[in-house]
């Protein structure tokens, strides 16, 4: 792919095509990366490329999980585009042509290294695809007419849409409200266009989705995403062959661990926690989510699948052993027969703790998954309280908490604004400030604090209900944490 | 996995054909069980058997507790006698594989996977406990039931006009819900991704527990055709079900739900003032009452506060079908088979007819020991099938006249997928 060793001319193909362009329109800014680039480069060079889109892509997950709205995301995403991976017209010829046929090379030869990177596991190739394809969709939302049309004869869409009268025709006018009066349409097999169709935001009639202009890009993306997940396929097939590149291969590696943001491990070590011990602990230490889970659990003496799994793992990533597991959902479903509990839900403890089935060792639930995983339907726990509750259910949750009006404020309107995890953050940081106001009681017999700590020490953002959980219990500074420390901590 | 515990009804007493027992199973399996046309059904009406029969999963569930997974038959006659044999309390349908399942340990993973399987849903009663009022859990009553049909009517009209399907099986599960069976081609082919589409596109309804109100479409959302068509359905029946049969706003913690929903905390307090004072007011004129105020505050507040679409959005919750999601999205998932005796009620699980959404009678739905009863007062030894009972030949004659408008896999024997199934098709 990156040859070393055949010197060919140097980023010649390159360059000539780019001057050869730069009289006319400029290479397209927008790539389906259907063919890896030509020509040389060196490792570091390979190096420093990937690192810079990788952070692009990170800035692309992070616009999704705290933009607020539509316009904060595409400026977060501008603004580290520009950083990192700028990308011009090169229109004018010269220095500019020159400038742009760079950028296009740093593009394609980046996304080729992550590809390699991210091909050796399922989570990193689910991450990549994702990432890519949100990339790809920003900057088709700002490209020219001219750039995106490259991009659509490149991913093979029709090339015409129908226009409105023939759309009308189609549909009747029930159908033809739905669109803008003057809009074109592309006709489709709906299953090319899933996340459209599942949003219902194209009109399906006879097994054909009605794409409206503004969404083709949507179409461009299936296509995208598609071939993309199988060249990860393909290339992590491929990839013990490079077993002997020794210059490649530790790039690569770093790359993919400083990839996604790092798992976080949770530090319950099996036996930490007992089943009698759960409740306690829910009422001093477990985060919003997991605290309504065991609430509901301990209210309903049922729980749903979903809430189940979500629950099971975490306590588990806390240190629940099977064993306790068992007598602590045998508890739990109190109204049940041996027998019932037995044959319905037993199965499915052993499950998760990779007792049964393919004997996977299921982890926890990251904050990221249960964000955005299939959100609670009816008669469902499960989910981010931040993101899944109604705003004046989290507010009632949240004052139950005996949390300062200030607060409960703050926290309610970051949870509007879609930023769960910096709420959560906020969340956990007045629970530390109360626990340090009162560290001989126990949580449980916490009472409203006249003045709460202004400024409690800043804890790292929260990603997953376990980390809350460790930070709260060490007073958020990680296990070193003494007593001693905490009230130093929350001095002024 | 649902979870029924509740015991049902006892029945009468009895001769030994009230029990749901391998003996009496085994009778049912023997002599009423249509194995020629669950056969044909499931291979599609082809000759031979085609892969879409023996590269099935079949999952039998014996002695009540014993799950047997990945079993699968070469051929119609194979199954019945293992039928017959086991005996099974249940059976489960599941997705056809890249290779016999039985043989499925045997092989390398990855090498064994779901290719295919016809498209499912299911509709479990459950899930209305927080609009029904009449039962609760696993009971039904012909009050709730309505809702069952109005589900039918939306979806079955979605799935035929909006997705071009055509072969539309409705299944009485037995007990509590309905399940549905989309056998066209281009439907059994759809990936995960494919499936989760068509089920997003049917759900209106979303949000937890923690959420009053669960129903929020924006204006363009609201005009969507499926939209349009499913709020002429709900129109028909919404006064009938919600308010009149139901009465959701009859008491106090009943109207107290529903206006958690309502985004305005003045008129929230306005009403329950005005029904606790007038508790015995009828839910439809509270129901008028309520959206008389609404509208009004919505023309002096504009479109801005959920206000105007208040209206049409509460009736979707109240109404609207609610699917179990996950038992559509996955190509692997199994669903209980049509034709199964349920273990907990002793009904048939019988299909239900496209003219039949608005009749349809879970409760008089045969059980298996009228059935036995019926079998053995006729005088025949010989078994003949479903034809010996009157009581399944309604039932049967639904399912035959479905099987006969089925054709074979075009290339089932490279079932391995384009991916999209309609990929090819020129527009």
């Amino acid at each position: 792919m990156f040859t070393q060793h055949a010197p060919r001319p140097l980023a010649a193909s390159g360059l000539t095509a780019a001057a050869a362009a730069g009289l006319g329109s400029g290479p397209p800014r927008l790539s389906l990366y259907a063919q890896p680039p030509d020509g040389e480069a060196s490792v570091d060079e390979l190096e420093a490329f990937a690192l810079d889109r990788l952070q692009v892509l990170r800035a692309v997950e992070d616009a999704h999980l705290r933009g607020r709205g539509d316009d904060d995301v595409r400026r977060r995403i501008d603004a580290a585009l520009a950083r990192h991976l700028p990308s011009h017209s090169g229109r004018g010829g010269g220095a500019a042509a020159r400038q742009a046929a760079a950028e296009r090379r740093k593009d394609a030869v980046s996304h080729f290294v992550l590809r390699l990177a991210f091909s050796r596991s399922d989570d990193l190739r689910t991450w990549f695809v994702r990432q890519e394809t949100a990339l790809l969709r920003h900057r088709f939302r700002a490209a020219d007419a001219a750039d995106r049309a490259a991009l659509l004869a490149a991913a093979h869409v029709p090339a015409t849409p129908l226009p409105p009268a023939e759309r009308d025709a189609r549909l009747g006018p029930a159908a033809a409200a739905f669109y803008g009066a003057a809009e074109p349409v592309y006709a489709v097999a709906f299953e090319r266009v899933p996340a459209l169709v599942a949003r219902a935001q194209a009109v399906v009639r006879g097994g054909v989705a009605y794409v409206a202009a503004a969404d083709v890009a949507a179409l461009a993306e299936a296509a995208f995403r598609d071939a993309l997940a199988a060249a990860l396929a393909l290339c992590a097939r491929a990839l013990p062959q490079l077993g002997e590149d020794e210059r490649l291969l530790p790039v690569l590696r770093s790359l993919g661990r400083q990839s996604a943001r790092a798992e976080y491990q949770p530090t319950g070590a099996a036996g930490a926690l007992t089943a009698d011990a759960v409740a306690p602990l829910a009422a001093a230490a477990f985060p919003p989510c997991m605290r309504h889970l065991q609430a509901q659990l301990a209210h309903d003496r049922h729980l749903r699948h979903a809430g189940r799994l979500q629950l099971g793992l975490f306590l588990k990533a806390a240190g629940l052993p099977l064993a306790d597991a068992m007598v602590f959902w045998r508890r739990a479903f109190a109204g049940l027969t041996d027998d019932q509990f037995q044959k319905a839900y037993a199965y499915n403890v052993r499950h998760s703790y990779g007792q049964e089935g393919r004997r996977a060792n299921y982890t926890a639930y990251s904050c990221h998954r249960i964000i955005t995983a299939a959100p609670p339907g009816p008669g469902d726990h499960h989910g981010c309280p931040f993101r899944h509750h109604a705003p004046d259910r989290l507010r009632a949750a949240l004052h139950a908490d005996r949390l300062a009006d200030a607060d409960v404020r703050d926290i309610a309107d970051l949870a509007r604004a879609g930023h769960c995890q910096v709420a959560c953050t906020r969340h956990l940081e007045a629970r530390l400030a109360q626990r340090r106001q009162q560290p001989q009681q126990p949580a449980s017999a916490t009472l409203p604090q006249p003045q709460p700590q202004p400024d409690p020490a800043p804890v790292p953002p929260v990603t997953s209900p376990n980390q809350y959980l460790d930070l709260l219990l060490t007073d958020g500074r990680g296990a070193r944490a003494s007593p001693a420390d905490a009230v130093l901590a929350g001095a002024p | 996995m649902t979870s029924d515990h509740e015991d049902t009804s006892a029945m009468a007493v009895d001769d030994g054909l009230d029990e749901i027992s391998p003996v009496t199973l085994g009778l049912y399996y023997q002599r009423l069980f249509p194995h020629e046309l669950y056969y044909k059904w499931l291979n599609y009406n082809a000759k031979a058997p085609t892969n879409d029969f023996t590269h099935r999963e079949f999952s039998f569930t014996i002695n009540g507790d014993v799950y047997l997974r990945y079993q699968s038959f070469n051929d119609g006659a194979e199954f019945q006698r293992e039928l017959q044999k086991l005996s099974p309390n249940k059976i489960d349908i599941g997705a056809i594989f890249t290779a016999q399942p039985k043989y499925a340990k045997t092989l390398q993973p990855g090498v064994f996977k779901a290719v295919s399987k016809e498209l499912v849903f299911d509709i479990d009663m459950t899930d209305y406990d927080e609009v029904r009022t009449c039962c609760r859990g696993g009971d039904i009553c012909n009050k709730c039931w309505k809702f069952m049909a109005v589900a039918m009517h939306i979806l079955d009209k979605a799935l035929r006009e909006d997705f071009g399907f055509e072969k539309i099986m409705w299944v009485y599960s037995g007990r509590r819900g309905v399940h549905c069976w989309v056998c066209d081609e281009r439907a059994r082919k759809l990936d995960d991704t494919g499936r989760k589409a068509v089920a997003g596109y049917l759900t209106l309804i979303r949000g937890g527990a923690e959420q009053g109100k669960k129903v929020n479409l924006s204006q363009r959302a609201a005009s969507h055709p499926h939209v349009k068509r499913s709020m002429d359905i709900v129109e028909d029946y919404f006064e009938d079900i919600v308010l009149v049969d139901q009465e959701v706003l009859l008491t106090k913690e009943r109207w107290t739900k529903i206006l958690s929903a309502l985004p305005d905390e003045e008129l929230r307090k306005m009403l329950d003032a005005r029904w606790s004072k007038h508790p015995n007011m009828s839910s439809v004129d509270k129901w008028s009452e309520m959206i008389d105020a609404v509208d009004k505050k919505a023309a002096k507040r504009g479109s801005k506060f959920g206000l105007s679409t208040f209206e049409h959005d509460m009736m979707l919750q109240l109404i609207y079908p609610r699917l179990d999601e996950n038992v559509t999205t996955h190509l692997g998932h199994l669903l209980k088979s049509p034709f199964c005796i349920h273990p907990k009620t002793g009904r048939v699980c019988t299909p239900i007819g496209a003219d039949q959404f608005d009749s349809y009678d879970p409760m008089s739905v045969p059980t298996l020991s009228q059935l036995l009863r019926e079998v053995n007062s006729s005088s025949a030894s010989q078994s003949n099938g479903a034809k010996d009972s009157t009581l399944m030949t309604e039932h049967v004659a639904i399912f035959e006249k479905f099987v006969a408008t089925l054709s074979p896999s075009t290339n089932e024997h490279a079932v391995n997928g384009s991916g999209s199934g309609g990929g090819s098709l020129d527009f």
